[in-house]
């Protein structure tokens, strides 16, 4: 897949500009981004016994993963926990995402979305499509194979639900999928993650007035208070809130303005887990680079909360450290205690469409009320 | 007046305008001097910080660039309450984005502060072909509401620097009244020579 795509790539127009493993543009002078160091021979071995386990673990096309995650699902939690292996990282994240069934159970949807279908925000997302990721080579080229996937992920979503549409933000997310898998595989993953096949749904985060991320940013700065207290007090002093530096970690999952391994380390666990490992990691980075932040004053301070140092953002310190908060039970009382304040995040709708989709017959799924395959 | 003492001003400032209007790049070509064709689009707000000397006084603006898209309107408040300026920024090849600075107008007179300086910025002013809103028309209006106005073009540089330091020389005038967000720093402690050194040549 990954060949396929730099192949469209070189038949296009653009010089071949120097890019990490990743497939990011590098800038001069960049700063390594911590994987590009040429690996020893003994952790390539590691790397391919890591592989080969991955590989017994999920069976062919993951015809052993439901059987494998029954019967142990802590392995699997420990071994996505030190990061799924990137061959295997497309297949993984939909199996773990839900979103391979989505699929399954709705063959023909997603054409039907992107070609007959037309949605009110197809400028909207046109304007913004080369502004995602611009420095990304798939991403690059204009009307190239990565902006039309992007376009067709975006638009077919927002046809799916018109109420959520297209909102700035979902590009990076979905871009970041569609790095690991195809336009088809994409969109379901997004489906799934906004409707909630696995975890709690999150279109909240994307809703008019984004009422899901006034809740998480509710969430973060109690957390930032009860986890790290002096750095709280200092935040209060100096007038900083959550919204300031967390909107986007929040509303992209770490996929906008985060070194890409970082992210999709992040990715890893966040399909699996859900969206604490959010908070985990946010707070980990408060509490990284705690005793630089409390000597900051404001302006200072804003830039590091955005800018964090790139040993902080080594995923091999940063989460185990993650890891170790613990945030589940107090998320749930805090969560409890803004719907007190502000009414619930609705998701009655939520779960009427959801069981829509996990109808196993694809000739009754529904969108805005009218039948679109049958 | 003795204006022989350097003030130093931080004033927050906010941008606000649709999405792709060029806010972030106003903002980097003001900060940075740079223009980058395909800018990221924003997510939540970006915090930038830059100065202006006008005449005896530094101004230094704390920018807020917000998110531009319409589904972000409730994240801005927090950035424009307190604000000491504001540039509303619209694509004078886009007419639907001057009718929504406007409303952005209308939300800053209502619900802002009104001691907030306001401009308004007609950007990408270097597309003259593809011009859709009049100067004249954004003048007028601008104009009627009591707004300071100029074309721009982020990409040509092109009264960036004019707009901001337009901004600042409009902020003194309204000290000493002292700005809700409690930023307006008068800080001439630490700097005794500087000081001697103007009141000699100056006053």
């Amino acid at each position: 897949m990954e060949k396929k795509k730099l192949d469209e790539h070189e038949a296009g127009p653009i010089a071949h500009p120097k890019v990490d493993r990743f497939g990011f543009v590098k800038q001069e002078a960049n700063s390594p981004d911590g994987l590009t160091r040429s690996r020893s021979a003994f952790e390539c071995e590691r790397e391919e016994r890591r592989i080969r386990k991955w590989r017994k673990m999920i069976g062919v096309g993951g015809s052993d993963w439901k059987h494998y995650l029954r019967r142990k699902p802590h392995v699997v939690k420990r071994r996505i926990r030190k990061g799924i292996p990137d061959c295997l990282r497309g297949l993984v994240w939909q199996l773990i995402s839900g979103s391979r069934d989505l699929l399954l159970m709705n063959p023909g949807v997603y054409e039907q979305l992107v070609i007959y279908e037309t949605s009110a925000s197809e400028l909207d997302i046109i304007r913004d499509i080369s502004r995602t990721f611009p420095s990304h080579v798939f991403f690059q080229q204009r009307h190239g194979p990565g902006q039309r996937s992007l376009y067709n992920v975006l638009k077919a979503y927002s046809v799916f639900d018109r109420e959520v549409g297209y909102v700035q933000g979902m590009g990076f997310v979905a871009g970041l999928l569609l790095l690991y898998m195809s336009e088809e595989d994409a969109f379901w993953l997004l489906v799934a993650l906004l409707k909630g096949a696995v975890h709690a749904p999150m279109e909240g985060l994307y809703l008019v007035g984004l009422p899901l991320v006034q809740q998480y940013l509710f969430q973060f700065d109690h957390l930032v208070k009860e986890h790290l207290p002096k750095l709280g007090e200092h935040f209060a002093q100096e007038i900083i809130n959550p919204s300031m530096y967390a909107s986007q970690w929040f509303i992209t999952v770490f996929s906008y303005s985060f070194p890409f391994h970082l992210a999709l380390r992040i990715w890893d666990v966040f399909l699996y887990e859900g969206v604490k490992i959010v908070f985990k990691v946010g707070l980990a980075l408060l509490k990284y680079c705690h005793d630089d932040l409390v000597k900051l004053p404001f302006e200072k301070l804003i830039h590091g909360l955005r800018n964090f140092p790139e040993d902080a953002m080594n995923p091999d310190t940063l989460l185990p450290m993650a890891y170790t908060i613990k945030v589940s039970k107090r998320l749930g009382e805090l969560k409890e205690e803004y719907e007190k304040q502000h009414g619930k995040v609705s998701d009655s709708r939520i779960k009427q469409k959801l069981q829509e989709l996990n109808c196993p017959d694809a000739a009754s799924l529904q969108l805005d009320g009218k039948k679109i395959c049958e | 007046m003795a204006s022989s003492v350097n003030k130093n001003i931080n004033s927050k400032l906010v941008l606000l305008g649709d999405s792709g209007t060029g806010k972030s790049s106003l903002v980097l070509r003001f900060v940075k001097g740079q223009f980058i064709e395909f800018q990221e689009s924003t997510i939540g707000a970006a915090f930038f910080s830059q100065t202006v000397a006008v005449n005896d006084t530094t101004v230094k603006f704390e920018i807020w660039d917000t998110a531009g898209q319409e589904r972000y309107h409730s994240l801005a408040p927090m950035y424009y309450r307190g604000a000491a300026a504001a540039v509303i920024v619209y694509d004078i090849t886009n007419q639907e984005s001057f009718e929504r600075a406007k409303k952005w107008v209308r939300e800053l007179q209502v619900q802002g502060n009104s001691n907030t300086v306001m401009a308004l910025a007609g950007n990408k002013a270097d597309l003259l072909g593809a011009r859709k809103v009049p100067a004249e028309e954004a003048q007028t209006y601008a104009q009627e509401n009591g707004l300071f106005f100029l074309e721009t073009s982020a990409k040509t540089a092109t009264n960036v620097n004019e707009l901001f330091y337009e901004i600042a020389k409009r902020l003194p005038r309204l000290q000493p009244a002292p700005n809700p967000s409690g930023m307006v720093l008068v800080d001439d402690s630490h700097r005794p020579a500087e000081r001697a050194a103007s009141a000699s040549c100056c006053s």
